[in-house]
């Protein structure tokens, strides 16, 4: 009771007086709040949209069949349908083509048996073809196509209407039959989607007896496990049986990385947004100090001063957390189709229309803020209810007793650096795919590393700015030498702005480097294993996956070689599988051919090890697959092929950067033998010595104009390519990066502007013995700044430790050791600019308070 | 009342121990009106502290009303201040936040009750303080002596044992000191034992006992009339 008397009292007083602090405070909390809150739902509105997509295209299936990616044979649909409690199995293939002419429209092709799919899928058509009233007419024709509506408005195609769409077979021409209402598989892929026969899309798509999947319906009264064994029993090894749900849980999975560096950053930024609590709380302390001794005096016990803290906070931070919940909602509106186009790129393909809203999710991340807030409060909160009331009704000198400095302080710190470097240390030496090295035990290292350089920070700032007077006098006079004074005087109130900083520029730094490293190690990897002169392929180079690479026939590599200015061709081809219940990536090239011209990145193992994959049933894999399933080399395992699973020899181990699932490199020909998949994705041209690149690049594109639209991209610009892509996907951390600065950059005001007013009267006294405006303005920002550098210093420091960390727990584990640690000079000098620069920025308002004191009011201040 | 049995308080200033009382013993009977006196740095603030459960003693007892200060929890000392001592101090010490109603009634706040209840007997002890217009105002718009009239009417509103005054006119002119003192005098009169340190020996006169202390030790202890000199 005594609380809510005090909370009604005096705090709700101290709100009204302090506006500009709290809301900077609350600012804070906001930012951090909805950085997590954006990341949160546009993770949560891509895995939904993938739910979604799955669940559209599986229909009323309550267990879907499928293979590899290539397919497989169309013959087991008959033992499905065959077995005992199901109720239909029908058979789809699931393609990508693009619309050609405009901008070359990438859609998926759903082709099913049109006779059997109504009993799992819904299709509303509106608008259907006079020629077609019944779909065995449909069949009859095997250039009959569906569109939905909405691509067909965009596009401008009509019922009727002849469209040219880029095939595996090479450029055909459908006939639009009828236009899909968006409901069911015409929502899948943004309404990017068209509906064939099963068998036209089968020829379309090179799977000429082959299908992807089996959509199995159950008969009342039938169990999904009871059914899901005597299907397994029927088929060889190799299948996977799957409900839609697990199917949604395997794209989780495969965007795991991803999702796991994205909710890294947004803690960093939480954990910034922590300092400023920190900061604001330490500060309504030190500057209610008075208060606490008059109350403390009344009556009022330690416990009721620490929860009159703890009270303020919970209402400011639920406030905060509350509006940052609907900031993040806006922010992941404007972000979420940037996530999307992440995961396009290093992924599969998804658009996501519209976000997904889990309030539950909202209010959990913005509870995080208050938990988070909470937490930040509790030991200023606690340092304020240890003041005794005679010293602080007597007005003793906070810093005599500051906790920041104290004993303790410095053994917390001891104690983070220590726990923080112990666990580093256990992280280093334990073995590779062992349980201590998991993303989990490097972030505990991370944190207790930056709270332990944080600890340390007032004790630093103590230690060194003594040092700096001379130079400050000497750069920026008496100015110069006061804010430095100011500095030393406040150094512990000024070491927890200096710390928030510390953490913005040490997550800015440790970004740019982790980053960094990623992209030189991949460009130093692009440049190892793209030999070749020329790429052609028919969709993006990069996509790894569900990508709108259509691929093509393999008696296109004849007809590559036949160019003027060839060589020779090489071919890749990339395919899923699941392996340990994940998806990873099956690349497959002509071993021979490229082992002549490419050197291979091998970590384990030799160039004669690698030719042992050729034409026989041997692989190669990354390091982050043997790492993640303790695989040596000379191991035999076990692989999922369209007659069940096949044993294949582990030779060598690789750097590979294709897929952070894991990577399995095999020869073309072993492929061939046992997927029955002719395909290529790719083309890798190399040019006759001496020929000019450009003009066999035209020549290709010319030869196959009529046939196919192909992308036949010159090395250089392929890598180029790749930069673009790396580079996008890394825009969103640089954006929450900008948002911790921000943060940091409250911090900074909320300092200053407080240690300004506390310096009325002394700022009053330098105005009345003669200090100008603009002096007494530049004392204020040089401090502001010198708290900058301070900050950017050590957070620079900081960076590159935590960095390592970064690179170790997100990348290293997904990627294997052979990524390096580059360091980025030029982000790191940023960096330092973003320490002052800001800072000096943050210093303007204070500045323009204190040069507006009034000599006369502060001189009679008290 | 209140008793002190070789009550003894050491300072740790640095790597120097500083004795700031040594030794006190005396008791302080209920309607007493002690003055204490003695030249700076002689002990009188601490001592003050000690009696008031602001501090604690190094050495030696302290009682009110029979129950000791010393040796007990921090809750409890902190109930026995807001319960069963008034402080007045030199500097004020009012919330510049609150109202003087609210100032007044603040121990009352503190323990809980609501301000409904607080808010008539706040008005009743402005009233007697001569403030009764002034209670929503706040002490930025009260004079000095305005202001340590609303610091002596919270003092009384838990009905305390003793009011403790540290140097309640030291910051204030001489003929609002009167009127405090005066003020407090009247309190007295009806029964409420008062402790007030004090450099001013005009001062001290308003008091029925005067004790001297010197280098951190009682000196003197001098039964007075108590009336206005």
């Amino acid at each position: 009771m005594n609380l809510a008397n005090l909370l009604r009292h005096v705090s709700f007083k101290h709100v009204r007086l302090q506006k500009t602090q709290l809301a900077m405070a609350m600012a804070g909390i906001c930012l951090g709040v909805a950085a997590m809150v954006a990341i949160d739902l546009a993770n949560r509105s891509v895995l939904r949209s993938f739910e979604d997509s799955i669940n559209h295209v599986t229909g009323r299936a309550a267990l879907t069949i499928t293979g590899t990616d290539a397919g497989f044979p169309e013959a087991m649909l008959e033992r499905v349908q065959n077995v005992p409690g199901v109720e239909y199995a029908v058979p789809v293939i699931e393609a990508t083509a693009s619309l050609t002419g405009g901008r070359q429209r990438p859609l998926m092709i759903l082709g099913i048996d049109v006779l059997q799919d109504h009993q799992i899928r819904d299709y509303s058509i509106t608008d259907e073809s006079a020629d077609i009233p019944d779909p065995l007419l449909f069949l009859a024709r095997r250039d009959s196509i569906l569109l939905t509506k909405a691509m067909a408005a965009q596009e401008g195609i009509g019922i009727d209407e002849k469209i040219r769409v880029q095939t595996v077979a090479g450029l055909r021409t459908f006939q639009v039959r009828g236009l899909l209402n968006p409901s069911g598989p015409a929502r899948v892929a943004g309404g990017d989607i068209a509906i064939m026969d099963v068998y036209a899309a089968q020829m379309a798509f090179g799977k000429e007896g082959r299908i992807d999947r089996i959509d199995v319906s159950l008969l009342p009264g039938e169990t999904l496990d009871a059914v899901r064994e005597r299907i397994r029993q029927v088929l060889p090894g190799g299948y996977s049986i799957d409900t839609p749900a697990t199917r949604t849980k395997q794209v989780e999975l495969l965007l795991g990385r991803f999702r796991k560096s994205m909710g890294f950053i947004s803690c960093m930024a939480l954990f910034v947004g922590m300092y400023l609590i920190y900061n604001t709380v330490s500060i309504a302390v030190v500057q209610r100090r008075k208060e606490i001794g008059i109350l403390r005096a009344l009556g009022a016990g330690r416990g009721d001063i620490c929860r009159l803290f703890l009270a303020e906070t919970l209402l400011v931070a639920a406030v905060a957390s509350l509006v940052g919940a609907g900031l993040g909602y806006l922010f992941a509106g404007a972000t979420v189709g940037l996530v999307a186009q992440n995961v396009t790129d290093m992924y599969l393909r998804t658009s996501v229309t519209e976000l997904s809203v889990s309030w539950q999710a909202m209010l959990g991340n913005a509870a995080v803020g208050v938990l988070a807030s909470l937490a930040a409060a509790a030991l200023p909160a606690l340092a304020g209810a240890r003041i005794t009331p005679a010293s602080a009704i007597r007005s003793l000198p906070y810093a005599e007793e500051s906790v920041l400095l104290g004993k303790k302080m410095r053994n917390a710190a001891t104690f983070c650096l220590l726990a923080g470097l112990l666990i580093l240390a256990l992280f280093a030496s334990a073995e590779p795919g062992s349980s201590v090295r998991s993303l989990g035990v490097i972030l505990a290292a991370a944190i207790f590393l930056l709270l332990g350089i944080s600890l340390c920070t007032p004790l630093l700032l103590r230690r060194i700015v003594p040092l700096c007077h001379g130079a400050l006098a000497a750069c920026f006079g008496a100015q110069g030498r006061l804010a430095g004074l100011n500095l030393q005087k406040n150094v512990s109130r000024n070491g927890v702005a200096v710390a928030a900083i510390v953490c913005s520029i040490a997550l800015f730094v440790s970004s740019a480097n982790a980053i960094n490293s990623v992209r030189q190690s991949m460009f130093d990897w692009i440049d190892t294993i793209i030999r070749a002169d020329i790429l052609v392929s028919t969709g993006h180079p990069l996509a790894t996956g569900g990508s709108p690479t259509i691929p093509m026939p393999p008696e296109m590599r004849q007809e590559l070689a036949k160019v003027d200015g060839v060589k020779d061709v090489d071919v890749f081809r990339k395919t899923y599988l699941d392996y340990g219940g994940r998806k990873v990536l099956l690349e497959m090239f002509d071993v021979a051919l490229r082992l002549s011209y490419c050197p291979a990145m091998i970590t384990e193992g030799s160039r004669e090890d690698m030719l042992l994959l050729s034409g026989r049933d041997n692989i190669a894999v990354n390091e982050g697959f043997a790492v993640k399933h303790r695989i040596k080399r000379g191991d035999t395992i076990m692989l999922p092929t369209p007659a069940g699973p096949a044993p294949f020899t582990v030779t060598a181990i690789l750097v590979s950067y294709s897929a952070d699932s894991g990577v399995i490199s095999m020869d073309i020909d072993t492929y061939r033998r046992h997927w029955q998949d002719q395909l290529i994705d790719t083309y890798e041209v190399l040019v006759q010595p001496g020929r000019d690149i450009e003009a066999v690049r035209t020549a290709i594109l010319a030869r196959f104009s009529s046939e196919r639209r192909l992308f036949a991209l010159p090395a250089a610009e392929f890598k180029a390519e790749v930069q673009k892509v790396l580079d996008r996907s890394f825009v969103l951390t640089n954006a929450v990066n900008i948002i911790t600065l921000v943060i940091a950059g409250l911090g900074i005001i909320i300092t200053l502007l407080s240690s300004v007013l506390e310096r009325t009267r002394e700022i009053g006294i330098l105005r009345g013995i003669g200090m100008q405006k603009n002096q007494v303005s530049a004392v204020v920002i040089i401090e502001s700044a010198l708290i900058g550098a301070a900050g950017g210093l050590l957070g620079i420091m900081s960076g590159v430790l935590i960095g390592w960390i970064e690179l170790e727990g997100i990348f290293r584990l997904d990627f294997g050791e052979s990524v390096v640690y580059h360091m980025h000079y030029g982000a790191m000098a940023w960096a330092m600019l973003l320490g002052v620069s800001p800072a000096a920025l943050a210093g303007l308002y204070p500045a323009r308070r204190a040069a507006a004191t009034n000599i006369v009011e502060a001189l009679t201040y008290e | 009342m209140i008793e002190l049995r070789h009550a003894g308080k050491t300072y740790q200033q640095g790597s120097r121990e500083v004795r700031a009382l040594r030794d006190v013993s005396f008791v302080i009977k209920k309607g007493e009106f002690i003055s204490i006196m003695g030249p700076s740095g002689s002990g009188k603030s601490t001592l003050l502290n000690l009696m008031g459960g602001l501090d604690q003693p190094t050495s030696g007892e302290v009682f009110i009303d029979g129950r000791p200060l010393h040796g007990i929890t921090d809750n409890e000392l902190t109930l026995i201040r807001r319960r069963r001592v008034g402080y007045i101090f030199q500097f004020f010490n009012l919330l510049p936040l609150l109202t003087a109603e609210e100032n007044v009634g603040l121990p009352l706040l503190l323990d809980g009750l609501p301000f409904s209840e607080v808010k008539p007997r706040a008005a009743d002890l402005l009233d007697k303080v001569g403030l009764r217009q002034r209670a929503e105002h706040r002490p930025e718009q009260l004079s000095g002596g305005e202001m340590q009239r609303v610091a002596i009417a919270r003092a009384l509103i838990t009905g305390p044992a003793v009011i403790l005054a540290d140097e309640p006119t030291g910051n204030l002119d001489s003929h609002t000191s009167e009127e405090i003192f005066l003020l407090l005098k009247s309190f007295n009169d009806q029964g409420q034992t008062i402790v007030m340190v004090t450099h001013d020996p005009k001062a001290a006169a308003y008091g029925t006992r005067i004790i001297t202390l010197k280098d951190g030790a009682p000196d003197q202890d001098i039964v007075i009339g108590g009336d206005n000199p």
